[in-house]
């Protein structure tokens, strides 16, 4: 018994011929998306959806961890050699690395980055392996009110800390909500906004959102405002082998950006920004070298990545223990555990618990997969930042068309992927982020039947969210999260 | 907002490229996107009264999140206002790696994609996946200015087959012939 005898047998169930040959393919797959811009894991896990129907569920969630892991790898390349950062996360290594590679140290920065985020997701998988037990023992304990708790706790968490300013993450957080409305209403069979169309009887698709808020959406605005001037990549000079004084430089950095990236990602505290950009912070302070910061210091691009990594693997803890997703991937993700019929939380580790270790085991072999691919490989990834991008983004409507219509063989689908599509396009061009409005759509309609269920069990009496002292103090977490940046700006114009 | 200022679109800035979109246009714009949050709230506020309800479910029936959702977008498009009048206007998001944002909008770029994807709509169930997706691909990348216009068709025409061979023969899913029928 125990967690190591449990990932033991999981380890049983992903070393398998077969699953060995998944996990390459989601980490193949997932660095290439990660280079490439323009698509992240969450569109692509949406799009593969039809694609493993066929696929044993297990098979198919080694793959897509391979994805999710893979993206973040794929993505600090990126930011190493072109100096566009993809998500906010990678702004910082955008920052760093990208100087380092201009002063020739490029091989160095891919390499402290990649053995930083093989640290920093080895032991975060460590981490998850310790942490998930027990998470799944006290979500024993939980009624509908704390899960309602903990839903709105991913909502303020999510809002707060993305996009431009508080309003406008609450637009798309309610966007999110409004979307998640249509269709039938589980507990009373009552049709909610379908307007009479009877494709919407079922609702909108999460993949739908978010295949059109990202492939549409981000089609359009870069179309709207293409790079003429295009970057140009830095070519790799220098030994692919960091000197001995670039390891001593780094490893301490990789352990405390570990530490900070875990427990941030996983409480569910919304994104690898925020640890990232502590990381940076941290070792700015710490460095012996300050001066060189923005120079090109490898402590920037050591800590940050691993933070990134280790809060992108923490954010499966409340995914898998609770059902609660606090990224855009994780909320497409949750989306395929149902399409398979599973609900991540207690009953997925009681009555699946070959799938459950077998991720997990998946997710150490992935790490160890994408360290020895990442490195000899760069010259292939870096070959795929020269596809002119026209034809990239043509691709990229040719997969979301595809991917959509083949939900439901409707074309219904396909209209509403293009009015989210111009939505997408809309909250780009005035600052509205995305991802709140994907796991809006995704925890709404779930935040309604445990706010509904519990007020039937207590007969109507609110109470019931108070009076329980777990669901009272995640709704307290839930409002700090609220009113402490708020607070904190009242200050700032008081003074 | 005073009605002659109105069709105010980001692409009537006439500020040179690598300027930040800025000035009372911008302003205007911002206040249609608040607008239009107010609107979508109403419009949910109002439709929400057509959801029946019945006696039993009336404490916590269908209707209470919609008029949350509602009432919050009513609340948030006022504050969305207020927050663009005082001088929080928006910057475009940079996260994207290949769009510069000091760049005016290229709305022919919008407009020819917006064929393409018109056209493939229209196209998809009729002349069937590979023409529609073939044509999809096509003009989007001419839209975003490809003109390599041989390489492009080739492209287009080489991932539309291949996407084809590989959903209907590898993974048996129908996807329609259309045209091609009796060829595919």
């Amino acid at each position: 018994m125990g967690p190591f005898s449990d990932l033991l047998s999981g380890f049983s169930v992903a070393l398998t011929p077969e699953n060995l040959l998944w996990a390459l393919i989601g980490v193949f797959l997932g660095t290439a998306v990660g280079v490439l811009p323009g698509i992240g894991p969450a569109l692509t896990v949406a799009l593969l959806l039809p694609v493993t129907y066929d696929l044993e569920p297990v098979s198919a969630f080694i793959m897509f961890a391979g994805i999710y892991y893979g993206g973040m790898y794929g993505g600090s390349t990126t930011s190493i050699l072109l100096n566009t950062p993809g998500e906010s996360a990678s702004i910082i290594t955008a920052l760093e690395g990208n100087q380092m590679a201009k002063r020739g140290r490029g091989a160095a920065a891919l390499a402290t980055a990649a053995i930083g985020s093989f640290v920093a997701g080895t032991i975060a998988t460590l981490g998850i392996t310790l942490i998930a037990p027990p998470m799944v023992r006290v979500a024993l304990n939980f009624g509908e009110a704390e899960y309602l708790a903990l839903i709105v706790l991913a909502f303020t968490t999510i809002t707060t800390l993305l996009g431009g300013s508080l309003a406008r993450g609450m637009v798309s957080l309610f966007l999110g909500l409004a979307i998640g409305l249509v269709g039938i209403d589980e507990l009373t069979g009552q049709a909610r906004f379908t307007f009479g169309i009877p494709q919407l009887r079922n609702g909108i698709d999460v993949v739908t959102v978010a295949v059109g808020l990202f492939a549409v959406g981000e089609t359009l605005w870069v179309a709207s405002r293409l790079r003429h001037d295009a970057e140009q990549v830095v070519p790799i000079k220098g030994s692919i082998w960091m000197t001995r004084a670039e390891w001593a430089r780094s490893w301490k950095p990789w352990l405390r950006g570990t530490l900070l990236g875990f427990p941030i990602g996983s409480l569910p505290a919304g994104g690898a920004e925020i640890p990232t950009f502590l990381s940076y912070s941290l070792e700015k302070r710490l460095s012996k070298h300050p001066e060189e910061f923005g120079e090109g210091a490898i402590e920037g691009v050591a800590g940050p990545e691993a933070a990134n990594n280790a809060s992108a693997a923490g954010v499966l803890v409340p995914l898998l223990t609770l059902g609660l997703p606090t990224s855009a991937t994780a909320a497409i993700l949750l989306v395929a555990f149902q399409r398979y019929g599973l609900q991540p939380g207690t009953q997925l580790f009681n009555n699946n618990p070959d799938l459950v270790w077998g991720l997990i085991a998946s997710l150490y072999i992935g790490n160890t997969m994408l360290l020895v691919l990442n490195l000899p490989l760069v010259g292939l990834w870096v070959r795929l930042l020269a596809i002119p991008r026209p034809l990239l983004y043509a691709g990229i409507l040719v997969f979301a068309g595809l991917g959509t219509y083949t939900l439901n063989y409707s074309t219904v689908d396909v209209v509403i992927l293009y009015i989210l599509g111009t939505l997408g396009f809309v909250m780009r061009r005035f600052d509205i982020p995305v991802a709140p409005a994907v796991v809006a759509v995704i925890l709404g309609p779930a935040a309604e039947q445990h706010f509904r269920r519990a007020l039937q069990l207590s007969q109507g009496d609110y109470s019931t969210f108070v009076t329980r002292p777990i669901a009272l103090s995640i709704f307290l977490v839930a409002l700090v999260v609220v009113i402490a940046p708020l607070a904190a700006r009242l200050v700032r114009t008081l003074r | 907002m005073s009605e002659r200022e109105s069709p105010v679109a980001p692409d009537e800035i006439s500020v040179p490229p690598r300027v930040e979109a800025s000035g009372r246009s911008a302003l205007v714009a911002e206040l249609l996107v608040a607008a239009a949050v107010l609107a979508l709230g109403i419009l949910i506020l109002i439709e929400t009264r057509e959801i029946r309800v019945m006696r039993t479910y009336a404490n916590v029936g269908p209707r209470v999140l919609p008029t949350i959702v509602g009432s919050g977008l009513v609340i948030i498009g006022l504050w969305l206002a207020v927050e663009t009048v005082r001088g929080g206007g928006a910057r475009p998001s940079t996260e994207a790696e290949d769009a510069d944002v000091t760049l005016p909008t290229d709305w022919r770029a919008i407009a020819l994609i917006s064929v393409a994807l018109i056209a493939y709509l229209v196209l998809l169930e009729r002349a069937g996946y590979v023409i529609a997706s073939a044509l999809l691909f096509f003009i989007a990348a001419f839209g975003m200015g490809s003109r390599r216009l041989i390489r492009d068709l080739a492209s287009a025409i080489g991932l539309s087959i291949f996407t084809w061979l590989v959903f209907t023969e590898g993974l048996s899913l129908r996807l329609p012939a259309g045209w091609l029928g009796g060829i595919l």
